[in-house]
């Protein structure tokens, strides 16, 4: 089966690709290329579900492809991009407990804990295949590291962002090991997208009565009313 | 020593010495087009180099004999580090050239006499630089480390010769870990040369300036070598790492023909990645100075991972 094993060195490259992706994620300063990173790293998730749907054929891996990426690399990327354009937040230079410095040298150390942590609980005699294992390792730190980044980082924005990613970390883990109902694929996705929406709220102030709000929605262009006009 | 040897010095001596100059000024060029101007041409560097070595040197009064000595320890060192490093064609290692580690420490030597010289003529601009030189020295230094032990960890030898052979011939164009080595090497090329985010190549006019602060008082002749070694380290860098990415074309046996295809395709390579130097330089601004450890932790975290990838699988 060379297909298989050409299929295997695809999915490793893109592996090192999601990877990537997270460690900018962590360590960016401009929210501009952060939600193009989290775009570009939901579409290798969705081509690694495409190859391994051409590996295995489960049907389940390519719904999975195509629901990632009508929801995260398309809906989700162009909703927080409005946000980020209404309110013009360009940066994001402020953290907490961990500058992302830390943060990638923490990232790296607990990429360690979970290999042994992970080599203990599931079966890695010489017969397994090394990818799932791998896979794993990788899912969960991406998970680890989408937590890091939304309790270092001081903006709403960026935070929701550290829980997309780390959803992303769900969604590998579960590719790799524990194979997910769609249906609750689905349910996560709607959060996510009912999150984003929130994310709104969050990042032009919860601190304020209705009317205020909506006052504040027009002062950012968030909201515009036809009849307001009159 | 056996013929190939001899003729592989020679070779890659020279080669190595006519295409440095060519390298520096065509990432020049490149970035006075992404600025819209047309830059100077490609082969300034040459005439500049010609123009200085024949001016006289001038030494500062207060300058002692390391500032005599430093421009030749750095030419040869850098040129001892070009044996370590093929550019077109890999002969069977002799000796101990082509040791990794035996590769970084001529540059570091290279390095302690410039921040040296840089201390000994008593300008203040000189000694910042070399304080600024040494503090980045100090810590890129384990990041430099480990991204070439995950070097030596992947292709399992400390010898770049035997590395370059194993990559010029194996048939699968990319891997993980050429992917995280390729990006390792490349923030160690920016900061090596004093690229962007860490210096700024184009002015010793700025307060900031660290390569240019040093070589400040170097005139005439000396500041020829000077120049010309750093153009060297960049040339050797940008070599280590398309061979290693790159290798298609870098042949193994000596031969008049497979020599010269090799050069060529390594001076088109080299202006491929002197072209994304550029882009990247130009993309860039200058990050300030405490925050460079931010930059090198990349760096430290994608070897890291290298590492861990080759355990893991």
């Amino acid at each position: 089966m060379t297909d298989m094993a050409s299929i295997e060195g695809i999915i490793k490259i893109l592996f090192v690709v999601v990877i990537i992706a997270a460690a900018y994620i962590i360590s960016t300063r401009n929210i501009l290329s952060l939600v193009s990173v989290y775009s570009l790293q939901s579409l290798t998730l969705a081509a690694i579900a495409l190859a391994l749907w051409i590996a295995d054929g489960k049907i389940v891996l390519l719904e999975i492809a195509i629901v990632t990426i009508a929801s995260k690399v398309l809906i989700i990327p162009y909703f927080i991009a409005t946000i980020q354009e209404r309110i013009r937040i360009k940066r994001d230079i402020e953290f907490h407990y961990l500058n992302p410095t830390t943060s990638l040298l923490v990232s790296m150390v607990m990429m360690l804990v979970i290999y042994f942590a992970l080599s203990r609980i599931l079966p890695t005699a010489p017969g397994t295949p090394s990818l799932l294992f791998f896979g794993a390792v990788i899912g969960i730190s991406l998970m680890l590291m989408g937590m890091m980044v939304t309790f270092s980082r001081k903006r709403a924005i960026t935070k929701v962002m550290g829980y997309l990613s780390m959803e992303n970390g769900v969604l590998f883990f579960g590719m790799f090991v524990t194979e997910l109902p769609l249906i609750i694929e689905f349910l996560i996705i709607i959060d996510l997208i009912i999150l984003v929406l929130l994310t709104t709220i969050l990042a032009v102030g919860i601190d304020s009565t209705l009317e205020e709000y909506h006052n504040r929605l027009h002062r950012f262009h968030l909201w515009e009313d036809k009849e307001d006009a009159s | 020593m056996s013929l190939d040897f001899v003729v592989y010095m020679m070779v890659n001596t020279l080669l190595v010495i006519a295409a440095a100059p060519f390298f520096v000024s065509f990432i020049k060029k490149v970035k006075a087009w992404t600025q819209g101007r047309r830059g100077p041409s490609v082969f300034q560097t040459y005439a500049n180099l010609a123009k200085l070595l024949k001016k006289e040197v001038i030494y500062s009064p207060h300058s002692s004999r390391i500032m005599r000595v430093t421009p030749y320890v750095n030419i040869a060192a850098a040129l001892v580090a070009s044996l370590f490093v093929p550019l077109a064609f890999v002969p069977e290692p002799v000796g101990g050239i082509g040791n990794i580690i035996l590769f970084l420490y001529l540059l570091a030597l290279g390095k302690f006499f410039m921040a040296l010289s840089g201390l000994d003529a008593g300008s203040s601009f000189g000694g910042m630089g070399s304080s600024r030189e040494m503090s980045i020295s100090a810590v890129i230094e384990p990041t430099t480390i480990i991204v070439f032990a995950a070097l030596a960890f992947v292709f399992k030898t400390l010898n770049i010769f035997t590395i370059f052979s194993v990559t010029a011939g194996s048939s699968t164009p990319v891997t993980p870990t050429l992917i995280l080595l390729g990006i390792s090497l490349f923030i160690i090329l920016i900061v090596e040369t004093s690229r962007i985010p860490v210096d700024n190549p184009e002015t010793h006019l700025e307060l900031t300036m660290i390569h240019e602060g040093m070589i400040l008082e170097q005139s005439g002749r000396n500041l020829a070598l000077m120049e010309l070694s750093s153009g060297i380290k960049l040339t050797l860098l940008i070599a280590l790492l398309i061979n290693l990415v790159l290798p298609f074309g870098l042949g193994t046996t000596l031969t008049v023909a497979g020599i010269a295809i090799a050069a060529v395709l390594f001076l088109l390579k080299g202006v491929l990645l002197g072209g994304i130097i550029g882009l990247f330089e130009s993309s860039m601004s200058k990050m300030r100075f405490f925050r460079l450890p931010s930059l090198f932790a990349m760096a430290f975290f994608f070897s890291t991972l290298t590492i861990i990838i080759e355990v893991f699988t």
